[in-house]
């Protein structure tokens, strides 16, 4: 597994490197000491894994999170303000403090090794390339205001456009997306989301039931709540897709 | 603490040279008014000494037990704690009941000892008023002396607990004082401490001798750090020693992007300053100033001597971006509150902030 070490000491990230020789399934491929180097970094090694300082020069990890494309997995790195982490609302992310501890950090690692079997055995099907980077998107990071989410894609039931921004209804949650919803719709799984009206994607798997509405229109009730219809140009799709 | 309990202890002896007080006023007014009633009706009422003696003794035994029982009850409740107006509305209840009474038991006892509410020579000047008016007039002259006795008591001692609670005011801040002063010392930042263990811990394999002596400086920093609640002042000098170690192992996390600055003029060494004032400034320019710039920037420590008064400077470079401003400044604040406490308006911190690209702490002290 490709992994990338942010941090903007040098001690730190020759620690982390020293500390990772004893897993040797996890290749160090790179190493960056603020968030523009990182960037570059994933961009350019694509890694499976990345350790994240949360405060550095320029940019916390935060920031880093919510301009990437493509989520790697990451793990946090922090000496003492793993409060900030801890703001996640879902901890789908682990967090190590400095020093590390080996045994800590074995800890971690064997989560993501979990995580990654389980992602690898499940949602690619045989016919597809095996290559992630093509695949759509599963989960986003999303910060709006000062809370910090990692949203599995497919808990989202409805995705709706608000200006350039998306709303996401995730659970009790809507946190905002700063991106639009064309640019959005390209990421995701075709096989899971539907563009129901000009405003609104819906998550197929959370259509609890279909009613007809007036001119062709259609009806969707969802299973946490909205109501969402379908315009009558998507309409024909939409049974299409479901009548298969 | 010694310093709040002290003056409960010497107020046992003075509690009972105010008990000794009490009794003499007591015993001594209730006397005088006694004697000068009874005389008065001897001399001028024609009544016998035996008659006088025993009216106006008895009236002046239930008075003095009267306003014995108002002084008891005005300590138990604290009624010099309550605010003027509760205060008042108690001295003018205690008024009129004890009043009433001395005036009833006046009435019992005249009438009993003389046959008539007065004696006989002034039953015979009065005899035109009306006995409702005859009641009156005693009792507004019972009321008077019980007037006299609230004022006087309820008076001294309200002054008396004012006192008190202004003493234990200013006892209460300097108590505060002091624990603030401890806890706005203890600065020390847990991420520094965390950051240079997990430096220390990656330079024991490469870099042994390196490690040895970034442990050698953390212990010196942490035991520095313990010490300084024990002294409030320390000599510049002790204080730089204690700094260099500090920027020693900061440089060990931010590598080459710290540099350091000293222009320390002859005969600052030996002036005392608050122990680790230059540590939270030297901290702070590094936390908010160095720290968060990509490529970091020079830190400049100047200390010296002008018009007896320490002069010391601490600038840094810093980000320009503006958001996080508030932040800013918790240590400054506890440093600039601390240099009030020990020095009063004689000493000075205050933050230029004129450049937005760069911060300069300046404290002047008394020599």
């Amino acid at each position: 597994m490709k992994a990338l070490i942010v941090d903007d000491e040098p001690l730190a990230r020759r620690e982390l490197r020293r500390l990772l020789t004893a897993f040797p399934w996890v290749q160090v491929v790179g190493e960056a000491a603020d968030v523009d180097e990182a960037l570059e970094q994933v961009d350019k090694l694509a890694p499976a894994l990345v350790f994240l300082d949360v405060q550095m020069p320029g940019g916390t990890g935060f920031d880093l999170l919510a301009q990437l494309e493509r989520l790697p997995r990451v793990i946090f790195t922090t000496a003492y303000d793993h409060y900030a982490v801890k703001a996640f609302e879902v901890s789908a992310v682990d967090y190590l403090l400095k020093p590390i501890e080996p045994e800590r950090l074995a800890a971690a690692l064997s989560k993501v090794q979990a995580a990654a079997l389980a992602a690898m055995s499940s949602t690619l099907p045989p016919n597809e390339p095996a290559s992630k980077q093509e695949g759509p998107l599963e989960q986003i990071f999303v910060r709006d205001g000062l809370r910090c989410w990692f949203v599995p894609l497919r808990e989202v039931s409805v995705f709706t456009a608000d200006g350039n921004y998306v709303r996401l209804q995730w659970g009790k949650e809507s946190p905002m997306l700063g991106r639009s919803l064309v640019a959005l719709e390209e990421k995701l799984d075709a096989r899971r989301f539907f563009r129901a009206n000009r405003r609104q994607i819906v998550n197929l798997d959370y259509i609890e039931s279909v009613e007809m509405g007036l001119g062709g229109r259609l009806h969707v009730q969802l299973r946490d709540g909205p109501e969402i219809e379908i315009s009558r140009r998507q309409a024909r799709q939409f049974r299409a897709r479901m009548s298969v | 603490m010694p310093g709040v309990v002290q003056p409960e202890r010497a107020s046992a002896g003075a509690n009972f040279r105010n008990h000794l007080l009490y009794a003499a006023l007591q015993f001594g007014g209730w006397g005088l008014w006694f004697w000068s009633q009874a005389s008065g009706d001897v001399l001028t009422g024609e009544a016998s000494w035996r008659e006088a003696l025993t009216v106006w003794g008895g009236i002046g035994l239930i008075g003095l037990w009267l306003t014995h029982l108002l002084r008891a009850a005005s300590k138990t409740h604290d009624w010099f704690a309550l605010s003027t107006g509760a205060l008042l509305g108690r001295a003018a209840a205690s008024v009129a009941i004890i009043s009433a009474v001395l005036c009833w038991a006046s009435i019992l006892l005249t009438l009993t000892v003389y046959g008539s509410p007065v004696t006989r020579f002034y039953a015979y000047i009065f005899h035109k008023l009306p006995i409702g008016l005859q009641i009156l007039n005693q009792s507004l002259a019972f009321s008077s002396i019980v007037i006299l006795w609230v004022v006087l008591y309820f008076g001294l001692m309200s002054q008396r607990w004012r006192h008190r609670a202004e003493l234990r005011q200013a006892q209460l801040n300097e108590a505060l004082q002091a624990a603030e002063l401890r806890l706005l010392k203890f600065q020390l930042n847990p991420h520094f401490l965390f950051n240079a263990l997990n430096g220390v811990r990656a330079l024991i394999a490469d870099e042994p001798a390196k490690a040895q002596e970034a442990v050698t400086r953390l212990a010196r920093t942490l035991r520095y750090t313990l010490a300084a609640g024990d002294a409030e002042l320390v000599t510049f000098g002790r204080e730089m020693e204690m700094v260099n170690d500090y920027l020693a192992l900061e440089s060990l996390r931010l590598a080459d992007r710290l540099d350091v600055v000293r222009e320390i003029a002859p005969g600052v060494e030996s002036v005392r300053i608050p122990a680790l004032l230059m540590q939270t400034l030297v901290e702070n320019a590094i936390k908010h100033g160095i720290a968060p710039l990509k490529h970091g920037g020079t830190l400049r420590i100047s200390a010296r001597v002008a018009d007896k008064h320490l002069l010391l400077e601490i600038g840094n470079p810093r980000p320009v971006d503006v958001d996080k401003e508030p932040n800013e400044g918790l240590g400054l604040r506890n440093a600039s509150e601390r240099l009030r406490l020990l020095f009063g308006p004689a000493a000075k911190l205050e933050l230029d902030l004129l450049d937005p690209a760069r911060a300069t702490a300046k404290v002047r002290l008394p020599k």
